[in-house]
């Protein structure tokens, strides 16, 4: 999924020299590709977040096509006004990257991991949110981020845990669901989005239950959503997010006043992490290990 | 916003850019809005004067031409200094200024970047500068000669992202990019020196490796000579203008007193503004 992030940006680079690369001294082995073929829009912005989001949107002003890295826990989180006033206010093209969300830097402790980041973003007028769970949907969204030629915030968590579609993705058409397995309509489905569209894949097996990924949370089609709801017996949302402001609250802000139906939000409980360790330890503390899921919706999947 | 091809409004024998024709339009509008920043705006009012009539380069019927010259109000409390600037153009008129703050008004409080005219959204402070040093890094890759001021307060100074901000502009060698601050020694709940001591601003920025000079920020030739001088000194350095200004120049009952930072006019201080300024035709 790096690999893909990678590829992508140096591609659309190479493209268009307008793309430029800024990143808050972060991202060491994963722009050496970038560094070697593009060197000139290559910026160190230095470790200074918050001038780095406002020099995007000068450079955005002037014609240039800022991709603006860092971890979700800076970017978006430390320079949420600055991604507020100089970039969405005015609808500027600036694709903010996100890396490390959830808790990718299980050992670092609460300052690197960002639990937050969909719900600060989810509410800025026009700023777009996408989430891709694998390589595909993140050629996908990139292609979508360079293309789309607005602010846009890109979430990258956890990378590693393979593929959940077996074919790239044409075009990402913002705000679809993408359906990952086809189960049961007499079952609950699956809205997972990022790190958990993986999980998500895993337990439905054993219940045949039906699994869409989110790799656009904002915006998010109505229609879409209610097919989903329609097509099953309730909605469990998984994310590597807080159950408060997620893609779990905008799903049921659609369900509530479209379709009504049960959902089970599946996520981080309003806490931060107390302990460290590896990433599936973390997992474990916040209840989003795959064990617990699986008993959480195999305990929904009972209450209907 | 009016069409470029609205008429400048009529000055009669004074010339476009006047201070005390600006401090009035400033006090129109903070009359008719029954709003607050009037000595924030009047200690910027000749510097601004000084740059629109001598130094930006726009053409006067497009606030949005791609070869202009950035001036970036950080301190966006200003913002009607601005307005009065935008009026002598012809980009306002007194419609604008007589509905100021009224239910609908386009014209806010602080700078708004959907107006034309006005290149950034700032108010909250330590903002606009950042995005200064980023139009001249994209204008310096594009290789033109376009130029970049930034207006920041004093008080702004407080903020982290201005010194951010000044370490990319020295290392990235941005002479196309020209700090100015307000240095009127007040912030909204006292003077700097009692709120966050500055010390030695021109140390500062000279250590952070700017070309820097201090200007009376009333003196218009001085302003002007000063701003010719850094933009030919300094190869590679980024330029900073201290200008020592005071809060509500122009009208005696406002100078150095920072209740006018957050004061209403009434009536009767509205007159005695006017009449302070001594326009012609003004009542004695």
């Amino acid at each position: 999924m790096r690999g893909a992030f990678s590829n992508a940006l140096v591609r659309l680079a190479l493209a268009d020299p307008k793309v430029l690369l800024l990143t808050g001294d972060h991202g060491y082995a994963l722009f050496d590709e970038f560094r070697k073929r593009c060197p000139s829009q290559f910026i160190n912005a230095g470790i200074a977040e918050q001038n780095m989001v406002g020099m995007a949107a000068g450079l955005a002003r002037v014609g240039f096509r800022p991709f603006v890295y860092g971890l979700a826990a800076f970017v978006p989180i430390r320079t949420l006004e600055q991604i507020k006033l100089d970039i969405a206010h005015d609808d500027l093209p600036v694709v903010l990257l996100g890396d490390g969300a959830g808790f990718v830097y299980s050992h670092l402790g609460t300052s690197h991991q960002s639990t937050e980041d969909i719900a600060c973003t989810r509410v800025i007028p026009g700023l777009e949110v996408l989430s891709p769970a694998d390589r595909f949907e993140m050629t996908a969204c990139m292609d979508y981020a360079y293309a789309a030629n607005s602010s846009i915030y890109l979430r990258m968590g956890k990378s590693d845990r393979g593929d959940v579609h077996t074919n790239p993705i044409d075009t990402l058409q913002s705000g679809r669901l993408l359906k990952v397995r086809a189960g049961r309509t007499d079952r609950p489905g699956l809205i997972a989005t990022g790190s958990m569209v993986r999980t998500a894949v895993d337990i439905a097996q054993e219940q045949n239950l039906t699994v869409w990924s989110a790799p656009t949370i904002k915006p998010l089609l109505i229609d879409d959503v209610c097919a989903a709801a329609r097509a099953s017996t309730g909605l469990v949302t998984l994310e590597e997010h807080s159950v408060l402001g997620g893609l779990g609250s905008a799903i049921t802000e659609i369900t509530s006043e479209h379709h009504p139906t049960r959902v089970l939000r599946i996520g981080v409980p309003d806490q931060l992490s107390k302990y460290c360790g590896t990433y599936d330890y973390l997992l474990n503390e916040h209840r989003l290990d795959s064990t617990t899921v699986a008993r959480r919706v195999d305990e929904f999947v009972a209450s209907i | 916003m009016t069409s470029p091809e609205t008429p400048a409004i009529d000055m009669g024998s004074l010339r476009r850019f006047e201070p005390a024709r600006m401090r009035q339009t400033v006090l129109e509008m903070a009359y008719a809005g029954s709003t607050v920043h009037i000595a924030c705006a009047f200690s910027i009012i000749e510097l601004l004067t000084v740059l629109y009539r001598s130094h930006l380069r726009y053409p006067s019927n497009d606030p949005h031409a791609e070869n202009r010259d950035y001036l970036v109000l950080s301190k966006g409390h200003g913002v009607m200094a601005q307005y009065a600037c935008m009026r002598e153009l012809g980009w306002l008129n007194d419609s604008h200024i007589q509905n100021y703050f009224k239910d609908g008004s386009e014209l806010k409080g602080l700078s708004d970047s959907r107006i034309a005219g006005l290149e950034v959204t700032s108010g909250s402070l330590g903002h606009g500068f950042s995005v200064g040093v980023g139009i001249a890094m994209g204008l310096q890759r594009k290789g033109t000669d376009q130029k970049v001021y930034a207006l920041v307060g004093d008080g702004e100074l407080n903020e982290g992202p201005i010194w951010e901000g000044a370490f990319v502009a020295a290392h990235h060698r941005m002479d196309n990019l020209m700090l100015i601050v307000d240095k009127n020694g007040f912030q909204a709940m006292g003077a700097t020196d009692d709120v966050l001591a500055l010390g030695d601003l021109s140390a500062k920025f000279a250590s952070f490796g700017f070309e820097t000079l201090e200007v009376d920020g009333h003196d218009e030739a001085a302003i002007d000579a000063a701003i010719h001088q850094l933009w030919t000194k300094g190869i590679g350095k980024p330029k900073a203008l201290i200008a020592r200004t005071v809060k509500g120049k122009g009208v005696p009952f406002m100078e150095s007193d920072n209740r006018w930072h957050y004061t209403r006019l009434n009536a009767q201080t509205f007159a005695e503004a006017i009449n302070a300024l001594g326009l012609p035709g003004a009542p004695k």
